[in-house]
């Protein structure tokens, strides 16, 4: 599941060469369902034109899939120009709901072992491609990723304030390689996480 | 019209014009302070109506450990000691070093919070919990970006940590409301761990920056809420 962030009137950041994040994101995002798709992927997309779908409709979405991973493709304001960042959230304290059910707020809490393991896993892979990008993957509460039940990242590129729009533009096949190389390598250790409370899930 | 008549008419029509000039730049001037009053934002008039913070200048001046940027655009905070008259009242002290935050540093590169932002309320729940109510500007001005969102809260929560240990976690409110993100990014429906390590103090059950919204949180959002309706 890819995710170009923004869209509509929520531009995202703005450089000063009139360059808008909610725009370019939608160029990355195509770059890397190619190159997923090149790898046997099926990519579905929360957005491909110029709308702006809630954080929640972008979650349903993946929610909706089964074995998803979920990719949020961001360009930030700040950063060192050239470098690329992943983020995952920190640890949800689990649902005490009796049902097993989990809440929607909690929906990546599952997940965030699977969601390191992807993100250090893509992280690697571009920091051998960018030059300033850290060897594993960060921490944030990026709103998006919490509502996702599925392996979840957000890929940050700096930044909106490079001096000429090609500076991205040269970026975008080396971040779409990455993204898929990362995936790859991630494949086989993707094992669906047993909610709790049902028969065979893992006893304390 | 006799003689007479156009006398008077004349007479009355020079008092009028003579009326008229001393009125009109009288008339002006109300016209003008109007036009300022009428001009002052919601939030400056806001800001009026809150209680002013005792500002410690009597206080004995301490070594404060401020956490700014690095300014080398990597993301990174860099502790900076200054000088500041404190008081021994954490809500007091907290409301200094968040404001000296704001502020900014020297090097305008290492600033981690807008210049146009302001703390208009702090509290300190029971539990540890603060409340700190910014306004607007500190969504609006900063720049987009998780990076840059999440280097102000930490910024926020790393200088709460070295200088008021009274706080153990802290809840964002934008001008008296909980908003969903910051500038499009960064969560803060949850709060922010602070400071984990006060003598005695329970231990939060995950290992986690972020912890869910508690009922005292809720009950404090409303108060502020409340005091913004007022």
């Amino acid at each position: 599941m890819l995710d170009p962030a923004h869209g509509g009137v929520d531009l995202g950041a703005r450089g000063t060469e009139g360059i808008r994040e909610s725009e370019v994101v939608l160029v990355f995002a195509a770059e890397v369902r190619k190159a997923l798709e090149a790898q046997g992927f099926q990519v579905v997309m929360t957005r491909e034109g110029n709308d702006n779908p809630s954080f929640d409709d972008r979650s349903a979405r993946a929610n909706a899939q089964h074995g998803a991973v979920f990719v949020t493709l961001h360009i930030a304001s700040t950063g060192v120009a050239g470098s690329v960042r992943v983020y995952v959230v920190p640890d949800i304290p689990p649902s005490n709901d009796a049902t097993g059910l989990i809440p929607w707020d909690r929906a990546q809490g599952p997940y965030i072992g699977l969601s390191h393991k992807l993100g250090d896993l893509v992280q690697a892979e571009l920091a051998k491609r960018f030059r300033g990008s850290p060897d594993t993957a960060l921490v944030a509460p990026v709103r998006q990723l919490r509502t996702t039940a599925a392996p979840a990242i957000a890929v940050e590129i700096s930044s909106v304030t490079v001096p000429d729009r090609a500076d991205l533009d040269h970026m975008v096949p080396g971040v779409a390689e990455a993204i898929a190389h990362g995936i790859v390598a991630f494949k086989p250790s993707y094992v669906l996480p047993v909610p709790s409370g049902t028969p065979g899930a893992a006893q304390p | 019209m006799s003689p007479q008549s156009r006398v008077w008419l004349a007479g009355g029509l020079f008092a009028a014009v003579i009326a008229a000039a001393l009125y009109f730049p009288a008339l002006r001037h109300q016209v003008r302070n109007a036009a300022q009053l009428t001009e002052k934002t919601a939030e400056q008039a806001r800001r009026e109506l809150l209680p002013v913070t005792p500002t410690a200048g009597s206080e004995p001046k301490v070594k404060v450990k401020m956490f700014w940027g690095s300014g080398n655009d990597d993301g990174l905070l860099r502790p900076v000691t200054v000088e500041l008259p404190l008081s021994d009242d954490p809500v007091l002290r907290a409301k200094e070093v968040l404001n000296t935050l704001l502020a900014g540093p020297v090097d305008p590169e290492a600033r981690t919070l807008p210049p146009d932002a302001a703390l208009l309320a702090f509290y300190i729940l029971p539990d540890g919990t603060a409340i700190a109510d910014f306004s607007e500007a500190l969504g609006t001005s900063i720049p987009s970006g998780i990076q840059s969102e999440q280097l102000a809260i930490d910024s926020i929560a790393r200088t709460l940590e070295a200088n008021v240990p009274q706080v153990q976690r802290i809840k964002i409110l934008i001008h008296g409301q909980e908003v969903e993100t910051l500038a499009g990014h960064i969560d803060l429906t949850q709060t922010f761990r602070v400071n984990t390590k006060v003598p005695g103090a329970p231990v939060p059950p995950a290992p986690s920056a972020v912890s869910v919204i508690t009922a005292p949180i809720e009950k404090a959002v409303q108060k502020v809420e409340n005091a913004v309706k007022r």
